[in-house]
């Protein structure tokens, strides 16, 4: 079916508040960010805001959930072009490396957001642990790394990287953690549980 | 590009399919050994214990999780409620 003008300015405008709000969530919080910050980001007035999204709520679980799509698809090529541990690893920062800010918030306040947002995290979790899984169990099985158990790697990985992420500000205040610290954080987890120790 | 109507699995080259057959809708994660598609049932269990094996979590918080993850995919919509 083809869509009418009137219906295509209006899915424009959508697109628009929803990359409007992923970033002034991402700078000032998605708790903390107010309506009128999105309207003003999006250049839109404050009523528009609402013809789109009657309530915070709404507007906060469309970004999730878009964001939760987009971190999918990019978990999923990632995978395509990995072969090592390291290389899933690098991969995954990358990815968070894209969306870094907005990642972050979301790290923070998940547990105070809308379910969608703890089961938005859950499932970019689930698919990045499919992957690191993947690649953990090939180098355990060839002896590259320690026999350990694999939510215990996983959960070693992740907490590391979290806890740069949402300290960001003592790690690399000025830009991108991720840039700053990402290699050493690969190098050191690497060496953690590799059998050559 | 297909994306898995049961996990929503981006579904890209024919190893995202079950048998490799790139005109089903599930992929091969969400397919029984024969290719058919499997049961809500089944991927719950599957998904249960995947998130156990792979994140830790608690066996009560990771069926409850696996079941959010897939009641939002059009093959489970309706039947996960
Ligand atoms: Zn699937």
């Amino acid at each position: 079916m083809k869509r009418s003008i009137r219906q295509i300015q209006k899915d424009e405008t959508r697109e628009k508040l929803l990359s409007a709000a992923h970033i002034v969530f991402g700078q000032k919080g998605i708790m903390a960010a107010r309506m009128s910050d999105i309207a003003e980001a999006a250049g839109v007035s404050h009523g528009t805001v609402f013809v789109h999204f009657k309530t915070q709520e709404t507007l906060v679980a469309a970004v999730i959930d878009d964001f939760g799509i987009r971190m999918g698809q990019r978990t999923h090529d990632m995978a395509r072009n990995s072969g090592s541990l390291r290389d899933v690893l690098k991969a995954h920062l990358e990815g968070i490396r894209e969306d870094e800010a907005f990642y972050t918030q979301l790290v923070i306040e998940t547990r105070s957001l809308p379910p969608i947002a703890r089961e938005t995290m859950i499932s970019i979790q689930s698919a990045v642990s499919f992957h690191i899984n993947q690649a953990a169990q090939r180098e355990m099985d060839a002896g590259v790394i320690k026999p350990m158990s694999m939510a215990l790697l996983f959960n070693t990985w992740i907490g590391l990287v979290h806890y740069y992420l949402t300290n960001r500000d003592l790690f690399s205040p000025e830009k991108s953690v991720i840039e700053t610290c990402g290699s050493m954080l690969i190098d050191h987890f690497m060496h953690m549980i590799s059998s050559a120790n | 590009m297909k994306v898995c109507i049961s996990c929503g699995m981006p579904m890209n080259s024919p190893e995202d399919f079950p048998l490799g057959d790139v005109s089903k809708d599930y992929c091969i994660h969400c397919a029984r050994p024969d290719g058919s598609m499997q049961s809500f049932d089944e991927k719950l269990q599957g998904t249960t214990e995947f998130i156990i094996r792979t994140q830790g979590f608690d066996a009560k918080v990771a069926r409850e999780s696996a079941r959010a993850m897939l009641s939002r995919q059009p093959a489970w919509k309706s039947v996960s409620q």
